[in-house]
């Protein structure tokens, strides 16, 4: 059986289908329901688990922060819209961010119910890389303006 | 299987909770900033009412999460965790109809 990862989600290719997406969506509802499987796993790790999700959430929302603080304190600048383009930018990667938190906090509730491996991730590398992008853009345009 | 950690593991789930909800305070005030400027109509009073309500709701949680985490031993979160995510995510799309205003 093959299996890939697509949004992070393990799953036999075979199955992809709507049920699946369902079942997903439920899943970041209710992991401990649906599907009803494996034990409950010591209370510590789950809250574990849940403070890693609100380290996210935090991200998310400083992110969130972070474009309406551009949009909002930012003088406009000389390529037209560059301003708002940049906010949404970091409002949109915040709602990833927030999203993203949930799903792997259902992933990891419902990985140490069945005592398997915790799920990996390439999202904080990708987000690594985006920051670090954003941080290099800006630091080129603090230059060439203080250059020209 | 629980083993006694006098609370230590609620204790900081507690705390990592308020601090959730204060960052959350920072986003509902920048979201509602443009109500209170000199030119702010209708557009601005109505988004700031939204972000108003949506912190207000990311509190409520919170408080009441934070709450069942007295209970010892506490139980898992479960739609707490969903709700506080995607009532993020709303914010996130509040917030882009506030920039884009």
């Amino acid at each position: 059986m093959t299996k890939s990862a697509c949004c992070g989600c393990t799953f036999s290719t075979e199955k992809v289908n709507n049920s699946y997406v369902l079942g997903g969506l439920r899943q970041w509802i209710d992991p401990e329901k649906t599907p009803t499987v494996g034990r409950t796993p010591d209370y510590r790790f789950s809250l574990a688990n849940e403070r890693t999700f609100l380290a996210w959430i935090r991200t998310g929302l400083a992110l969130i922060a972070g474009g309406l603080g551009v949009a909002q304190f930012l003088p406009p600048l000389p390529i037209a819209h560059l301003r708002e383009i940049m906010a949404i930018l970091l409002l949109v990667l915040g709602g990833l961010v927030a999203l993203r938190a949930v799903d792997h906090w259902a992933r990891t509730e419902r990985a140490m119910r069945l005592g398997q491996e915790l799920p990996g991730s390439r999202f904080p590398a990708v987000l690594a890389v985006a920051v670090a992008l954003g941080a290099v853009a800006m630091i080129v345009a603090v230059v060439v303006q203080a250059a020209g | 299987m629980t083993g006694d950690d006098h609370g230590a593991a609620a204790e900081r789930t507690r705390l990592a909770w308020r601090r959730t909800a204060l960052s959350a305070g920072v986003v509902g005030l920048l979201a509602a900033r443009p109500a209170f400027h000199p030119d702010a109509g209708v557009p601005q009073w109505i988004t700031a009412a939204l972000s108003g309500l949506g912190w207000s709701f990311l509190v409520a949680i919170a408080y009441r999460r934070a709450r069942a985490l007295m209970k010892s031993p506490p139980h898992p979160g479960r739609r707490t965790i969903a709700a506080y995510a995607l009532t993020t995510v709303a914010l996130a799309a509040l917030a882009s109809l506030v920039v884009m205003l």
